[in-house]
C-alpha cells in the first residue's frame, strides 16, 4: 500500500508540474517571453484560492476561479511595463515580480500569515471518498486538468491566434509590419499562461492543503524551465514529457536519499548541481528538447509540403 | 532622520553593489546577454575568500587576491566550456541567457555541497564603530567605501590608460572592426570574463564580511544587481556606479522614511508612524527596475 501511495503522489505532482510546464511552454516555446518569474503565477493560484476558501469561506470552485483570475490578472500587470521590452528586460523584470509576490506573501501577515502559512485548506469533495481512495480521486482530477489545459491550449495554438505568438517569436519586426498588434498579442498570452498556471497553484494548494512562502521559492521557476528545455519547446507535449523527466529524476532522488550516506541537505543540492548542467548541457548538444517542435513548410502555392 | 548616516550607509551599499555591477554590465556590453550567473560566481569567490582565510589561515588581503584570481580562471573555464560553444554555433543571446541560468544553479548548489547551507561568517575582531561627521561607521564599512574607489579608480584607468581598455572598448563598439585592426577578440573576452569575475568576487565578499556569508546570497542579490546596472543604463561602467549609488540612496531613504508624517502633510491628519517594513528592501529594486523601464529604458546615462 504505501508504494501505491507513493505512485499516486509522485503522479499527482507530475500532473501538477505538467500544467505550469505548459504554462511556461505557452509563453516561452510559442510566444518566445522570457519568464524567469513563473513561480509568482503559481504562487497567486495558491495563495488566492486558498484564502478565498479558508479565510473567506468561499466554495471551493469560486476559489479555484478567484486563483485563476488573479494568477491571470498579474499576467496582465506585469506585461504593462514590459510589454514592448526586450528578451532579458523581461526576464529580469519577471524574476523580480516573482520576488516580490513571495515577499508579499512573507510580510502581509495579517493577510497570508506570512512564513506560517495558511493550514487546513479543504478539498474538494472529500466528503464522498474515503480517506484511502481519496489521493485516486484527486489525481484523477488533476489528469482531468492537464487533459483539459492541453487541448485547449493546443486549440489556442492552431488558431490564427496561436500563428500570431509564433510570428513573434520568431521574427516580431515582421509581425508588426503585417499590421498585428504586437504587444496586445503579447499581453492576452501572458493572461492565458498565468490563469492556466493559476490553476496548478489552486490544484497544488488543495492537493497538500498547507502552503507557505517557501513552497514558491524561485527554484521553482528553475524546475519548470528545466522542464521545457529537456522536453522541447514549442510543443505541448513536449513540456509534458519534460515534467515527467524532471520530475522523475527529482522524486526518485529523494527516495534513494535513505540508501547514500549522505545527508538530505547535500543531496538536494547535488540534485540541483546536476539539473542546472542538464540545462546547460541540452541547451548546448540538444537546443530542441527531447521532442522537436512541428513545423510546416509550404510552397509558394500555400500547400502544406509535409 | 538622521542624514549623515543615511548618506554614510548609502555610500557602503554602493561601494557593494557597483563592483557587482560593473561586471554584468561588462558582460552585457560586449557579449549581449544578461549573466544572471554573475552574483553567483561572486559568491563562490566569497566562499572561497571564506576557505582560504579562515581553513588556511591567510590575511584577508591576500585571501581575496587569490580568491578573484581563481573565480577569474573559472570565469574564463565557464566561458571556454559554454559560453564560446554557444557564440560559435551563432546561438540566440536569449539562448546564452538561459545557460547562465543554468550555470547559475550548478554554481549555487556546488557551493551548497562544499560549504552546506549555512552561515558562514569572516573571523575579523569586533569593532567599534567611528563616528565620522556625524555618522557611524564600524572600520570594516570604511574599508569597504575605500576598496570600492580604489577599485573604480582602477577600472577607470585601465579601461582608458592602457592599450588593454582600448582594445576592451573598440571590441564593445564594433566586434569586426577591432578584429580588422588584429585584436584577437576571443582573447579579449576571455580577460573580460577574468576582470568580471575577479571585480564582482571584491564585490560578493565586501557583502558577505557586512553581513552573513550563505551560499542563496547570490541569488538575493541579483536584483539588487541587474537594478543598478540598468538604473545607470546597462553596458556603461559609469552608469554601473551610478546606478548603484541610486540605488542604495533610493533603499536607505525610503526605509528610513516615515510615511505617517508625509500622509499627514505636516500634522493635519494623525496617521501614527507608517514605515516600510525592511522585509521589503528588496522590493525597491523592483520598483526602482520597473520605474526605469517604463520611464527611461536606457537608463539614466544611457549607452556611451
Amino acid at each position: 500500500m504505501p508504494l501505491i501511495n507513493f505512485l499516486i503522489y509522485f503522479l499527482t505532482m507530475i500532473g501538477i508540474y505538467s500544467v505550469l510546464a505548459m504554462s511556461l511552454n505557452f509563453q516561452v516555446g510559442f510566444t518566445g517571453l522570457i519568464n524567469f518569474g513563473q513561480v509568482a503565477f503559481f504562487c497567486i493560484g495558491a495563495y488566492t484560492s486558498s484564502l478565498l476558501v479558508v479565510k473567506a469561506g468561499a466554495p471551493l470552485i469560486v476559489g479555484f476561479l478567484g486563483g485563476m483570475a488573479l494568477s491571470g490578472l498579474f499576467g496582465y500587470i506585469i506585461s504593462i511595463p514590459t510589454k514592448s521590452l526586450k528578451a532579458d528586460y523581461w526576464a529580469i523584470a519577471t524574476l523580480a515580480g516573482g520576488e516580490v509576490i513571495r515577499l508579499v506573501a512573507l510580510n502581509e501577515k495579517g493577510l497570508t500569515e506570512g512564513a506560517f502559512g495558511v493550514m487546513s485548506i479543504p478539498q474538494p469533495f472529500d466528503w464522498f471518498f474515503s480517506r484511502d481512495t481519496y489521493p485516486l480521486f484527486y489525481l484523477l482530477l488533476i489528469v482531468a486538468c492537464v487533459v483539459t489545459v492541453y487541448f485547449a491550449l493546443s486549440l489556442l495554438t492552431n488558431s490564427p491566434f496561436g500563428r500570431n505568438l509564433k510570428a513573434i517569436r520568431d521574427e516580431e519586426d515582421l509581425c508588426l509590419s503585417l499590421g498585428k498588434n504586437t504587444r496586445k498579442l503579447k499581453l492576452e498570452a501572458m493572461v492565458v499562461a498565468g490563469m492556466v498556471a493559476g490553476l496548478a497553484g489552486a490544484l497544488f494548494a488543495h492537493y497538500i492543503t498547507y502552503i507557505s512562502p517557501e513552497n514558491f521559492r524561485p527554484i521553482e521557476t528553475f524546475l519548470m524551465w528545466a522542464m521545457i528545455i529537456v522536453g522541447g519547446r514549442g510543443n505541448h507535449l513536449g513540456a509534458i514529457l519534460g515534467a515527467v523527466v524532471i520530475q522523475l529524476f527529482n522524486i526518485s532522488t529523494r527516495f534513494i536519499g535513505g540508501y547514500v550516506p549522505f545527508g538530505s541537505d547535500f543531496m538536494s543540492a547535488l540534485r540541483m548541481v546536476i539539473i542546472g548542467v542538464l540545462i546547460v548541457l541540452f541547451l548546448l548538444y540538444r537546443p530542441e528538447g527531447l521532442i522537436k517542435e512541428r513545423t510546416k513548410v509550404y510552397d509558394l502555392q500555400g500547400n502544406n509540403m509535409k | 532622520m538622521d542624514l549623515p548616516q543615511i548618506l554614510a550607509n548609502s555610500l557602503v551599499r554602493a561601494a557593494e553593489l557597483s563592483l557587482l555591477a560593473i561586471g554584468l554590465t561588462m558582460v552585457y556590453d560586449i557579449l549581449k546577454f544578461a549573466n544572471f550567473a554573475h552574483t553567483d560566481y561572486a559568491i563562490l569567490g566569497a566562499f572561497l575568500v571564506y576557505l582560504f582565510n579562515r581553513t588556511f589561515g591567510l590575511n584577508m588581503f591576500f585571501s581575496v587576491m587569490l580568491a578573484a584570481l581563481v573565480t577569474g580562471v573559472v570565469g574564463i573555464g565557464i566561458d571556454k566550456a559554454v559560453f564560446k560553444p554557444l557564440r560559435r554555433m551563432e546561438a540566440k543571446v536569449v539562448t546564452s541567457m538561459i545557460c547562465s541560468l543554468g550555470i547559475a544553479i550548478a554554481l549555487r548548489n556546488i557551493v551548497r555541497l562544499i560549504w552546506t547551507s549555512g552561515t558562514k561568517t569572516y573571523p575579523l575582531p569586533l569593532m567599534r564603530p567611528l563616528e565620522i561627521l556625524g555618522a557611524r561607521l564600524t572600520p570594516v564599512q570604511i574599508g569597504i567605501i575605500f576598496t570600492g574607489f580604489i577599485s573604480m579608480v582602477a577600472f577607470h584607468l585601465l579601461l582608458h590608460r592602457t592599450k588593454f581598455g582600448k582594445a576592451l572598448r573598440a571590441i564593445s563598439d564594433n566586434r569586426v572592426l577591432a578584429s580588422a585592426c588584429a585584436i584577437d577578440s576571443e582573447r579579449m573576452i576571455r580577460w573580460m570574463w577574468f576582470l568580471a569575475c575577479s571585480y564582482g568576487v571584491v564585490g560578493g565578499t565586501m557583502i558577505a564580511v557586512e553581513h552573513l556569508l550563505y551560499p542563496r546570497l547570490g541569488f538575493d542579490i541579483i536584483i539588487p544587481v541587474f537594478c543598478a546596472a540598468i538604473l545607470g543604463g546597462i553596458g556603461n561602467p559609469y552608469g554601473a556606479m551610478l546606478g548603484a549609488l541610486t540605488l542604495a540612496l533610493a533603499e536607505n531613504i525610503v526605509l528610513a522614511l516615515d510615511f505617517g508624517y508625509l500622509a499627514s502633510l505636516d500634522g493635519l491628519f494623525d496617521f501614527g508612524s507608517i514605515q516600510i517594513s525592511t522585509g521589503y528592501k528588496p522590493a525597491i529594486s523592483f520598483v526602482m527596475l520597473i520605474a526605469v523601464l517604463l520611464l527611461r529604458p536606457t537608463g539614466i546615462l544611457g549607452k556611451k
